[in-house]
């Protein structure tokens, strides 16, 4: 089986909120200077790969699009982790990109990595949380295509995912090949890389290629014709009133407050 | 601190930080209230190649260098120091002499076992009657029939209830001093070996320390680890390791300390505003951190003499020194900040402060590191 | 019909919450853009006649209806397919989804083969000139994005229990019956089974929520949460660590791929606030937030903050409540 894992390096989410920065002119967040890691889901759509791999023999290539300049650790911790190979497309847009965009320009990459049974992406991404790359990838490739997969049940024979719902989830039968964009569950929290295997990670095969040797087909994207007009921090910013105290006063001081919005 | 490392260890330090805070710091606690040793965690790290992280890859190692150890171990340290001291002196004291001086038969047979987890490793050097005068100790080893009989009493032993395979260093000769001591492998499983008395500490206390009792102990003639008579050599040159081991030991409480000591004091409020706002605790942090920065660019300094197979006896002497002596320190400062929180058990530096202590003892106390370091400044030229 | 189409998925005959949200958002932007109204009704099971006419009674003159056995719970390429057959008869100009589990599916897909504009988890919608402007979250609830859609036609999914449920405005209307060729066993994907976790006290429709998260350190700690929300009379959540860990069953979730809440009251313990999590509970009308760190992002969307560990706070607080209603 041959797996191809989608990675997007984002800006580390967990940053304190004064390195949170708009950028007026672009209107997407100051990238310059913060540390980049590997978005939140995809971490858990890499380790799915490779529980695949684990369990019957299955290839995993990353793949990511980024200008070459920025990747960081990203893609090595990928190999570290079991990846076999990374191919990264060198797009110095990318960062900026919408979605539809990218997931055009990842469909040219697949098409020239060639053997593929398997796509994964994460739900959304970290930052401009679109959850459009999965489903516009599908139709790029005319795979089948099911989202939010928490588990990967049956890789052998036919292939068995369960998506999360709002009340539970769904078993869903899906034909090959297939795009899966994966959620976080318990099953697939991402594995740490052996020590020996972040050293390792350096020989693995890694190719660059720049975006524009790709054949990318022409046309609009569904991202035509949908611009960003303005991007900031939400209008119900509240101002938090601290209480301040012992636990005891504290609690009074709440209770009181409460008390007067009538919830208590 | 980053321009001193490289990507590797970078990656490494983000790889062990994670790992420490999904598997050591929700138990860390528990694990000092209830001195239970952390088999199952210690599992987990050999799988990831924290065992063995300095033992070529040809041994099932991560053939790392000694600033990518320092880099991890302060990590762990900084979730559990005493989690860290298991791995310490399994690795620097027991894995490195072999990598050292065995042969390539106790090379084959040992490493992989110990990078692997199967085997824990101990060390056995101090006895009743020689602690800093280690050299001075009287467990005797005679060669009768084609085999060693090791006999006498090793204390402070660190793993000695849960490990597999005791470095022991014995008086083979009648040389006094150095020169008579020889150093073997002994296998808990040889006849002649038990754990005597198990001792209860005030700090570190996931990691066993105990008295490893030998009579008569059979030891197989091939176990003895480099010549006869090298014993001496071996555990100073052991030591050197080691003692940059703990020096990062140090670090990651020192490191624990700053930290929490610094989320407190802006939470804490008193006289109507965060005790951060009082310059007695700013310059408290202030300390803390430079003398932290201080204590780990000296560690770093002897990890890179080591990993280039330099002498680095009083560069490890300096770092251990400078290092536990800022973690006691530093632990110290940070009970304080806390106040009367500072002395209960549901916070965690009471249990920093008991952990630091044992860094300005243990591997060589801050006395004889002062030796090393001032026998190298008087050296005749 | 130029005018604004909402796709009503209804598997089990029935008209969801979100399908009249999604009327209430096309009438707001019809008033504005005009083009007029319509549904398309997918379904495969039930008499589709109660939904019909609820769509009537909140003001769509036009229900475009599909029937097929098909369109299942869940089935995404079978409703994909019978939207795109409604989109060829009425023409739209805007076309509205439910960003929920089947709509995040369909609707990327309906505008990639109807060659349509996109916007996906739309949280407001509204109109400006000629052109749509929406809004939608980013940066895992850290900021909104406004977009304006000048594309015709255009596919927009909305984020459930965003928009207000439409009112009641009776207009006569009529049924356009469109018939669609599905063949089950050819579709890539199929639903083998839903499973429904058992409902725990209605997370998405309590007027008080109690939330738990990594700061609880295990499981444990959601006992003593247990107790506040049994004293608060409210129902139970998670950031999403301790979902991801199991130490809470994943439909406790709340955030951007959990639950979206809108409490009156939802108390955050142990939160930090980060990303997602805010995402799936800003809306809620007072947030108090209890942490042990200051600089917690919690504290930045709270309205009342308690700085401390809520091993101490938390029995405290339960206390308080239990004196003040009287137990």
């Amino acid at each position: 089986m041959d797996i191809i894992v989608c990675l997007k390096q984002v800006v580390d989410p967990e940053l304190p909120l004064r390195e949170f920065v708009i950028d007026p002119a672009t209107h997407r967040q100051v990238r310059a200077g913060r540390p980049l890691v590997l978005s939140t889901y995809d971490e858990n759509a890499l380790e799915v790969a490779l529980q695949l791999k684990d369990r019957s023999g299955a290839k995993v290539t990353a793949l990511t699009l980024a200008p070459q300049a920025t990747i960081g650790d990203a893609v090595r911790l990928a190999l570290a982790m079991g990846a076999d190979e990374a191919v990264i497309v060198d797009d110095p847009r990318s960062p900026d990109l919408p979605g539809a965009a990218k997931a055009r320009i990842l469909a040219a990459a697949i098409r020239r990595i060639g053997r593929y049974d398997l796509i994964l992406c994460g739900c959304e991404s970290a930052d401009w949380v679109e959850r459009v790359v999965a489903p516009l990838l599908a139709e790029e490739l005319g795979a089948a295509c099911v989202t939010f997969v928490s588990r990967v049940e049956s890789p052998d024979g036919a292939l068995v995912v369960r998506r999360q719902s709002e009340d539970g989830f769904h078993l869903i039968e899906a034909r090959l090949p297939a795009v899966l964009s994966i959620t976080s569950d318990e099953t697939n929290r991402p594995r740490l890389p052996k020590v020996k295997d972040i050293v390792a990670a350096k020989r693995k095969p890694l190719q660059a290629w720049p975006a524009a040797d790709l054949a990318v087909a022409a046309g609009d994207t569904t991202a035509d014709g949908v611009e960003v007009r303005d991007v900031a921090a939400p209008e119900h910013t509240a101002r938090c009133e601290m209480l301040r105290g012992e636990p005891a006063e504290q609690v009074a001081l709440l209770a009181e407050r409460l008390r007067g919005l009538k919830l208590l | 601190m980053a321009v001193w490392l490289s990507d590797d260890h970078r990656m490494i330090q983000a790889t062990v930080r994670e790992f420490a805070a999904r598997e050591l710091l929700p138990i860390a606690a528990d694990l000092d209230h209830t001195a239970r040793f952390p088999a199952e965690v210690i599992t987990k790290a050999a799988a990831l190649g924290l065992l063995g992280l300095t033992i070529p890859e040809a041994y099932g190692g991560s053939g790392l260098d000694h600033v990518a150890y320092v880099v991890a171990h302060e990590e762990l340290a900084r979730a559990c120091a005493g989690f860290q001291t298991i791995v310490t002196v399994h690795t620097s004291l027991v894995c490195e002499p072999i990598l050292r001086w065995g042969t390539d038969e106790q090379k084959r047979r040992y490493l992989p076992d110990l990078v692997s987890g199967r085997r824990l490793g101990c060390y056995c050097l101090t006895e009743p009657a020689a602690g800093s005068d280690a050299m001075s100790l009287t467990t005797t080893a005679t060669f009768r029939g084609g085999a060693w009989f090791l006999s006498g009493t090793k204390i402070f032993v660190t793993s000695g209830v849960e490990a597999d395979l005791c470095v022991v260093y014995a008086r083979s000769d009648a040389a006094t001093g150095a020169r008579g001591i020889s150093a073997f492998l002994v296998e808990k499983s040889f006849p002649g070996i038990k754990v005597g008395k198990v001792e209860k500490k005030l700090g570190i206390k996931c990691s066993s320390t105990a008295e490893l009792i030998l009579n008569q102990c059979r030891v197989p003639a091939e176990n003895l680890l480099a010549a006869r008579g090298a014993g001496g050599r071996v555990a100073l040159a052991a030591l050197d390791g080691g003692r940059i081991g703990i020096a990062a030991q140090a670090l990651g409480i020192a490191r624990a300390c700053l930290e929490e000591a610094t989320v407190y004091a802006r939470q804490r409020a008193q006289f109507g505003q965060p005790i951060a706002n009082f310059q007695a605790v700013q310059w408290g942090l202030a300390d803390m951190a430079t003398r932290l920065d201080a204590a780990r660019l000296l560690t770093y300094r002897a990890a890179v003499l080591r990993s280039a197979d330099q002498p680095c006896a009083r560069e490890a002497a300096m770092a251990k020194l400078f290092a536990s002596e800022t973690a006691m320190w530093a632990a110290h400062r940070a009970v304080q900040i806390f106040g009367g929180y500072g002395y209960l058990q549901e916070y965690p530096v009471e249990r920093y402060f008991r952990d630091a202590k044992i860094t300005e003892i243990y591997e060589g106390t801050s006395e004889i590191q002062r030796m090393v370091i001032s026998r190298h400044l008087l050296a005749a030229p | 019909m130029a005018g604004v189409l909402v796709i009503a998925a209804a598997p089990e005959g029935a008209l969801s919450r979100s399908s009249l949200e999604l009327v209430g958002g096309a009438r707001v932007l019809d008033a504005a853009l005009g083009g007029g109204v319509a549904a398309g009704l997918l379904g495969g099971a039930g008499a589709p006649g109660a939904a019909v006419e609820t769509l009537h009674r909140h003001g769509v003159p036009v229900v475009y209806r599909v029937h097929h056995p098909a369109l299942g719970v869940g089935q995404s390429d079978a409703l994909l397919t019978a939207a795109l057959a409604v989109c060829e008869q009425a023409q739209p100009a805007l076309v509205l989804v439910a960003g929920d589990t089947v709509g995040r599916e369909v609707a990327p897909r309906l505008a990639y083969r109807l060659g349509a504009g996109l916007l996906t988890d739309c949280v407001a919608l509204g109109a400006d000139g000629g052109a749509v402007v929406a809004k939608r979250q980013a940066y895992g609830g850290r900021a909104v994005a406004t977009h304006v859609v000048r594309r015709r036609p255009a596919v927009l999914s909305v984020k459930p229990r965003s928009l207000d449920a439409a009112e009641p405005a009776p207009i006569a209307g009529r049924v356009v019956d469109v018939a669609v060729t599905i063949e089950s066993a050819a579709l890539p994907t199929r639903v083998k089974q839903v499973q429904a976790e058992k409902a725990e006290l209605g997370l998405e429709d309590a007027q008080i929520v109690v939330g738990g998260g990594r700061g609880l350190g295990g499981p444990g700690g959601f006992t003593l949460l247990q107790d506040l929300a049994v004293a608060l009379g409210a129902a139970i959540g998670s950031s999403r660590p301790p979902a991801d860990a199991g130490w809470v069953p994943i439909s406790w979730q709340i955030g951007q791929t959990g639950k979206t809440i809108r409490p009156a009251l939802y108390v955050a313990v142990g939160i930090s606030g980060a990303t997602q999590h805010v995402a799936g509970m800003a809306g809620s009308r007072t947030i108090v937030a209890i942490n042990r760190d200051p600089e917690a992002p919690i504290f930045g969307v709270a309205h009342l903050g308690i700085v401390g560990d809520y091993r101490e706070v938390v029995p405290a607080l339960i206390a308080k409540v239990r004196e003040l209603k009287g137990r």
